[in-house]
């Protein structure tokens, strides 16, 4: 093909059209976070709750919501010439091994800025270690073993409560119980094998011995036994004035059908979230357990002082049928902690960002949770996300402690 | 540890291993009469606890009632997988072994993801069965209902089992089959006939033992697994090919589990169940009530 001058006319013609369209597309182009969670499973509804509450944050920052929270006001990342957010979802299946795989994945393949996760404090540890590796920040929306933000990882950032913190809580609360003359003495623990289990009883038991509580019973069990009945029948034989389990959905549900079945009816159960924070173990037992404390790190009655906190969890429940619970609510606003960082850092780059989330410090008060402020120390833990205590009445959750969020008297015992 | 303690345990052990006995006694069934491994037999399980969730939650029919037709229901779907799936995994050229594992493991995915995208991973229960939450207490030792039932259950199911196969035509055929695939050919006996009705009975076993667990265990798509586990450990440690060995075998590991529970920290109990395997197996390899 011989080149006329027509022919290079109309290339150059091509290309200039093309240009504008090239240049536009570096400067907004999409913030691409990775999101890893169990999405197939035992845990697999978790999961997929999860993927809406991102979805919810996600809608919230590419589009213009009148709220007084980061990200909500006008469209896409400011800093970014408006760029939107893209989530790419990854399942991990509670799996540390396909959890690191995953992110891995979602690093090399996906291309992806920043990661949230996991649910399982277990993944977690194995997906922090590899955004560690290639540079890319990590924030731990949800998981609570205290010993993940203590290994000195620089891209490692959790705004959340970790379970010393949900622990001295509950140690508050038993000790201005015992002020009003309540009898706590005896505490039992029941906690799954994992690190949920054992990190949250490791905090468990130092609070005991440094306040002068006696544990009657410390149950390690087997996650997804097919039967608890030994468990429990120890439990029983303890029978501690506060029984406090550390169990994921399908283990709590397991632990009070056989509580049942061996006829012990525990005097207060005070747990460690997790499964007793799912609408799943509440449809399944809750008739059996009411007036169950849980710690938390929501409650849905802060809408009555922030309207903000109703108006974000209808759009929540529009896509998931569900209440904001105390997971999908730290899922939430961890996308909109990273999301503000991102923003900060006016870059995609994991450095720049690890560093605006150094910066970080939001007000308790523009966040959906009943926090004190988002401000990370140097090992990338928010000190200020101070927990609640959350008792089941009613078939809903009430907070009861501590005092300044308190909507009504704890009930106790519970029966 | 009081005597009522140790009593306590070995009643819920043997309850609980009567139950893995029901689970394990259709996967000896099914690999007695053809050599083959139901590594889906954990999601028929969890099928047939999600049958008698529906029929409670759309028909408000009783677990104790659903019974007879989740039973009925697994038989006609584990003989529907059969001439669909299996049958022509028993074709292989090559490998065979290989070939039936990766079929019924493949199976077991693809059930497994069809219940979290049909059901959801959502755990279900069923919260207000006739006998579900009831428990008798006999000084001071406490038997939770549906598990006596499921008991009693149990131990009627393997005497039909037993009585089905000693005593009728068909269980005859079966032995037969079982003995020698190809000789029963010669004597007009259809060998795919057989191994459906095989493939039938141990889903309807299974089937049976779901409905009773649906009475007192939550329900969720990957429910099965960790009794499938069970039950393989089950039929190893009875004996392979014998299904009186699945069943003893079951209430072995049940009191077994409940034993270790009682002497080491719970989280270890199921050691037990596997240190008592692997010494089976050292000493006589073929398991307690082995034939092969």
């Amino acid at each position: 093909m011989t080149i006329s001058r027509r022919n290079v006319l109309l290339g150059g013609a091509a290309s200039a059209a093309l240009l504008p369209l090239a240049a536009a597309r570096a400067q907004t182009s999409e913030v691409v976070i990775g999101v890893i969670y169990p999405l197939s499973g035992a845990s697999a509804q978790i999961g997929v709750d999860a993927q809406k509450a991102f979805e919810t944050a996600a809608d919230i920052i590419n589009k213009n919501y009148d709220f007084d929270l980061p990200m909500a006001k006008g469209e896409g990342f400011s800093g970014l010439g408006g760029a939107k957010v893209r989530l790419v979802f990854a399942d991990h299946q509670a799996d540390p091994q396909k959890g690191r795989a995953e992110a891995e994945r979602l690093i090399t393949q996906e291309k992806v800025c920043a990661i949230v996760g996991s649910y399982q404090s277990a993944v977690a540890v194995t997906v922090s270690q590899i955004c560690e590796r290639y540079q890319i920040p990590f924030i731990s929306a949800d998981n609570s073993s205290p010993s993940l933000h203590r290994r000195g990882l620089k891209f490692y950032f959790r705004a959340a409560p970790h379970d010393e913190m949900f622990s001295t809580a509950m140690f508050d609360f038993f000790d201005a119980m015992k002020k009003k003359g309540q009898k706590i003495e005896t505490l039992a623990l029941f906690h799954e094998d994992t690190i949920f289990g054992t990190d949250s009883a490791n905090a468990q038991l130092k609070l005991a011995a440094d306040r002068g509580y006696k544990i009657v019973a410390d149950i390690k069990y087997r996650a997804n036994s097919p039967s608890l009945t030994a468990e429990v029948q120890q439990l029983k034989a303890a029978n501690a004035d506060v029984l406090m389990p550390s169990s994921y959905t399908t283990d709590g549900i397991l632990l009070i059908k056989t509580m049942g079945e061996l006829g012990y009816k525990a005097n207060a159960i005070v747990a460690q979230d997790a499964g007793f924070s799912e609408k799943a173990l509440y449809d399944a037992v809750g008739d059996k357990i009411p007036g169950v404390i849980s710690r938390g790190s929501f409650s849905l009655d802060l809408a009555a002082k922030r309207p903000m906190v109703a108006k974000i969890n209808d759009m929540y429940k529009e896509r998931s049928g569900k209440d904001f619970n105390d997971y999908s609510s730290r899922q939430f606003m961890g996308l909109i902690v990273m999301a503000d960082a991102i923003n900060r850092a006016k870059s995609t780059d994991g450095e720049k960002i690890r560093d605006a989330l150094v910066a970080t410090d939001m007000p308790g008060e523009v966040t959906i949770m009943p926090w004190k402020r988002v401000k990370f120390d140097e090992m990338g833990q928010n000190n200020d996300a101070d927990p609640v205590l959350l008792q089941y009445t009613g078939g809903k959750f009430v907070t009861v402690f501590p005092p300044q969020g308190a909507v009504a008297e704890a009930t106790w015992p519970m029966k | 540890m009081t005597a009522a303690t140790i009593i306590q345990s070995l009643a819920s052990g043997l309850l609980m291993g009567l139950l893995y006995g029901l689970i394990a006694v259709g996967l000896a069934l099914i690999f007695g009469l053809m050599d083959v491994t139901n590594f889906a037999h954990g999601e028929f399980l969890m099928l047939a606890m999600y049958g008698a969730f529906f029929m409670f939650a759309f028909f408000a029919i009783d677990p104790l009632l659903a019974a007879p037709l989740v039973a009925a229901g697994m038989f006609v779907f584990g003989a529907v997988i059969y001439l669909l799936v299996v049958r022509f995994a028993m074709r292989a050229k090559a490998n065979i072994g290989m070939v039936q594992i990766f079929t019924t493991f493949g199976l077991a995915i693809l059930i497994r993801g069809l219940a979290q995208f049909f059901f959801t991973p959502d755990y279900r229960s069923i919260p207000t069965s006739w006998l579900g939450g009831k428990t008798v207490s006999l000084g001071g030792i406490f038997l939770p209902v549906p598990q006596l039932v499921g008991a009693l259950i149990s131990l009627a199911a393997f005497g039909a089992l037993y009585f089905f196969i000693k005593k009728t035509d068909f269980g005859r055929a079966l032995e037969a089959t079982r003995e020698d695939a190809g000789a029963v050919a010669l004597v007009g006996i259809d060998k795919n006939k057989v191994f459906a009705l095989g493939w039938g009975l141990g889903s309807a076993l299974v089937g049976l033992a779901g409905v009773v667990m649906a009475m007192f265990f939550y329900i969720y798509p990957d429910v099965g697994a960790s009794f499938a586990l069970i039950a393989y450990v089950t039929v190893a440690l009875g004996g392979f090919g014998s299904v009186f060995g699945a069943f003893a075998g079951g209430i072995i590991v049940g009191l077994v589990e409940a034993t270790t529970a009682l002497i080491m920290p719970p989280s270890l109990k199921s050691v037990g169940i596997y240190a008592v395997y692997l010494l089976v197996v050292f000493i006589r390899p073929r398991g307690l009530f082995g034939s092969i």
